[in-house]
């Protein structure tokens, strides 16, 4: 018996899956529901549903710097630390040490903030699920901005209901065309104040305010309950992982699905070094991995390959697969590979106190708050800048936290603080970052640990984002006036750099032709056929939206297309 | 022993001057600057015995547990170890030390909380310089930075680690609100009475 071939039988599958994050988990689901035999390569260690969250019900007390974290992570976690959050002693561990996992800033600043585990950052996403409008889709071609779109909102409407309905988005429908509505499990209530805020926007201003649209089931459906998935429990404390799979994530819901489908394979601790392109069919014909504790070298081999290891790294991978052919990278024809870094910019708006509601509290901790959609270029309005942003925000009752700052201390002091004080109330902006080539990444001269390529990233807000941010600060000030709050803070963060939303976009676009973009409107690679991309890497502009539901909505959609291909024999 | 009005005005001119120099290194906390990482901290036994004074009387026992129950002293010196750098571990090292010359522990209670009470109202006046803001800085995230040019005053630090040590134990979570890990719902009370304990989850 060859041994030789029966390992190549071993590591042979219909797909292969780089990455089990948001879009990756889709992939997989979509694609061993179908049929197909499936293998997902995921580079970080296997953490398992559940029993994996090891902080997920620990008590305060139980964290020795009680969340905070320490010297020592402060350097280790040196891009984590511009978020402030994301290196927290509660969910670091579900997060990537920078110091191990190094990358360069040559020009402006980018934080790449990285989660290598199965599930990837579907594990610690906010949750903000909006589907894009008409114009998002259709914004680059009228302003004459990067390149168009070939798809528009009804290619994907379909899809966007599809994955709503699995994956259980709690919102209210409102019927904006600004910010479409989904398919809703109910939505989450507001606080008194919130609604007097929502009240005084939309009287005094004409601007609508909606609770925020989340993935948290708030009625969970069969189709949840068969995955074992259960009702948010209001802890607020979604970072650590959820132990009710009560927000999707890849482990809560898309891995589980393709899981019972009996056609999937996860392969953990495999990180994709290069896909292995075959210049005779102009086909991939399967990926080449890295165990990243062993070091050994490995391939893996399919009929279509989708990638989904998140914007830089699918890209990256793209870059790292030279060949004859594609010299400066897979699909590379157009020199787009790598460029068009967006992101969401944020860290600038307002907050205040509220006088009054003294009667009004809540029970419960509301993993949720209030968005307001885009006003700004849209319909009559017009700004000096071009696009625009949405808020996120709301109100809540201060804790003992406000003692920090305030007079007094001793027996009176230590009651008071036992009690909820004032309501406080705050609004950031997220707005949208647009294409511009120079913001990019290159594979380096520097290699890793595992001997591949360290990225150095060349990325800055141009005018129209810095201009934005004005107007962010200044109309969040605005709209709390306008509701009568008191001691109103405006902010303009100004020591922030693109990638502080992680919601980094871009660098193998999806576009009209090969001349201009990496991947066609099925998120084919242009003249590699069965090389799918469908996470954040194609996206040609950002809306500015959350991104998550629309990478979801887009796999699936592609998923569709490369099994119907397939059966054709086109692939 | 030092008569109380010369301990006071001893603590204002050591807390009037001193912390507006120059001298203390620039706070780095964002870049993780690790130069000026000290090596090691800790406390000398008379430093403890002030500390542990001085949390006391920001969280005191009463019919609940005081910092000294709740292990705030061991959890100030630990947070000082672990997650602040030179700036602030200065700027506390002086503050304490200056209790001791001003020979806080000696002083009758009355006098240690009016020097407490001035060491608080000067440590407002040095706070001006700093610029706090609550921003938003990701979904569902809200953050208090507080930054400026020198180490945090000691008064701020030791206020902060006291209240955090304690309103995070377990005897002061338990003694102080009404904790619910997992609340199981989200619901709007609109008759809260002013005796309503906060809900910590």
């Amino acid at each position: 018996m060859n041994l030789n071939i029966d390992a190549i039988k071993g590591q042979t599958f219909d797909a292969i899956v780089i990455g089990s994050g948001i879009s990756g988990g889709w992939a997989a689901k979509e694609l061993t529901e179908k049929g197909l035999k499936v293998a997902v390569l995921e580079r970080g260690r296997e953490i398992k549903h559940i029993e994996g969250y090891e902080t997920a019900m620990k008590n305060p007390w139980e964290f020795d710097h009680r969340g905070r974290p320490t010297n020592m992570a402060a350097e280790e976690y040196w891009a984590g630390m511009r978020t402030g959050y994301t290196p927290a002693e509660e969910h670091r561990y579900l997060f990537e040490n920078d110091k191990q996992n190094p990358y360069i800033e040559k020009k402006g600043g980018f934080d790449w903030i990285r989660a290598y585990h199965t599930g990837g950052k579907s594990l610690l996403w906010g949750r903000q699920t909006y589907r894009w409008n008409r114009e998002d889709f259709l914004a680059n071609e009228k302003e004459g901005i990067g390149t168009p779109w070939p798809i528009g909102y009804d290619d994907l409407a379909p899809w966007y209901s599809y994955v709503e309905k699995f994956a259980g988005i709690s919102g209210q429908a409102e019927g904006l065309d600004v910010l479409p509505d989904s398919d809703f499990l109910p939505a989450m209530q507001m606080t008194a104040p919130e609604v007097h805020f929502k009240n005084a926007v939309n009287k005094k201003l004409g601007r609508p305010v909606t609770v925020g649209r989340v993935a948290h089931l708030t009625k969970p459906g069969k189709q949840h309950t068969d995955l074992g998935r259960s009702s948010c429990n209001y802890r607020n404390k979604c970072m650590r992982g959820c132990p009710y799979g009560a927000y999707f994530s890849s482990l809560s819901a898309t891995l589980p699905a393709a899981m019972r489908t009996g056609r999937l394979t996860m392969v953990h601790n495999a990180i994709a070094a290069e896909i292995i392109y075959d210049e005779a069919t102009q086909k991939a014909k399967g990926v080449r991995v890295i165990d990243q504790n062993t070091m050994e070298s490995k391939e893996y081999f399919a009929k279509i390959i989708f990638v989904n290891a998140g914007a830089i790294g699918s890209t990256s991978i793209l870059m790292n697969s030279k060949s004859n052919r594609y010299q400066t990278g897979l699909g590379n024809d157009s020199d787009q590979l790598g460029r068009n870094i967006m992101d969401h910019h944020l860290g600038a708006g307002a907050s205040a106190t509220i006088e009054g509601f003294e009667k009004d509290y809540m029970f419960g901790n509301r993993p949720n708050g209030l968005y307001i959609p885009r006003f700004q270029n849209w319909g009559k309005d017009k700004r000096s800048y071009s696009r625009g942003f949405g808020y996120q925000g709301g109100a809540s009752r201060e804790g003992w936290g406000r003692g920090v700052g305030a007079d007094g201390f001793g027996a009176e002091f230590k009651e008071s603080l036992t009690h909820p004080g004032q309501w406080t109330v705050g609004f950031g902006g997220f707005g949208e970052i647009l294409p511009n080539p120079e913001n990019r990444f290159v594979l380096g001269a520097q290699k890793d640990k595992w001997g591949l390529p360290v990225l150095e990233f060349s990325a800055e807000f141009g005018q129209n984002e810095l201009r934005m941010r004005e107007d962010m600060m200044n109309e969040a000030a605005t709209m709390l006036e306008a509701a009568g709050f008191k001691n109103i803070n405006a902010y303009n963060k100004q020591d922030t750099h693109i990638g502080l939303g992680i919601h980094e976009m871009g660098t193998a676009r999806m576009g009209t032709s090969v001349k201009n973009s990496i991947v066609n409107k099925h998120n084919q690679v242009h003249e590699v056929k069965n090389v799918f991309m469908t996470d954040g890497a194609v996206m040609a502009s950002a809306s500015c939206v959350n991104p998550s539901l629309t990478y979801m909505a887009m796999t699936a959609r592609a998923a569709d297309f490369a099994v119907s291909e397939l059966k054709k024999r086109n692939l | 022993m030092m008569k109380r009005r010369d301990a006071i005005s001893q603590i204002a001119l050591l807390v009037g001057g001193a912390f507006t120099a120059p001298t203390l290194m620039a706070m780095d906390v964002r870049k993780g600057n690790s130069s000026i990482v000290a090596a090691d901290f800790s406390l000398t036994d008379a430093q403890r015995q002030i500390v542990s004074a001085v949390a006391e009387h920001i969280i005191p026992r009463t019919s609940t547990p005081g910092a000294i129950d709740a292990g705030v002293p061991a959890f100030i010196e630990l947070m000082l170890k672990d997650c602040y750098k030179k700036p602030e571990r200065n700027s506390f090292l002086k503050g304490v030390n200056d209790l001791a010359k001003a020979n806080f522990l000696a002083q009758p209670a009355a006098s240690q909380v009016a020097m407490l009470t001035l060491l608080e109202s000067n440590t407002k006046d040095l706070m001006r310089s700093y610029s706090q803001k609550k921003i938003k800085v990701g979904d569902n995230i809200d953050k208090d930075t507080l930054e400026g040019a020198n180490g945090v005053p000691f008064w701020r630090l030791m206020k902060e680690l006291t209240l955090l040590g304690y309103y995070t134990s377990e005897k002061g979570i338990q003694a102080s609100f009404v904790y619910e890990p997992v609340p199981g719902k989200f619901e709007l009370i609109t008759d809260m009475k002013p005796t309503q304990k906060s809900f910590v989850y």
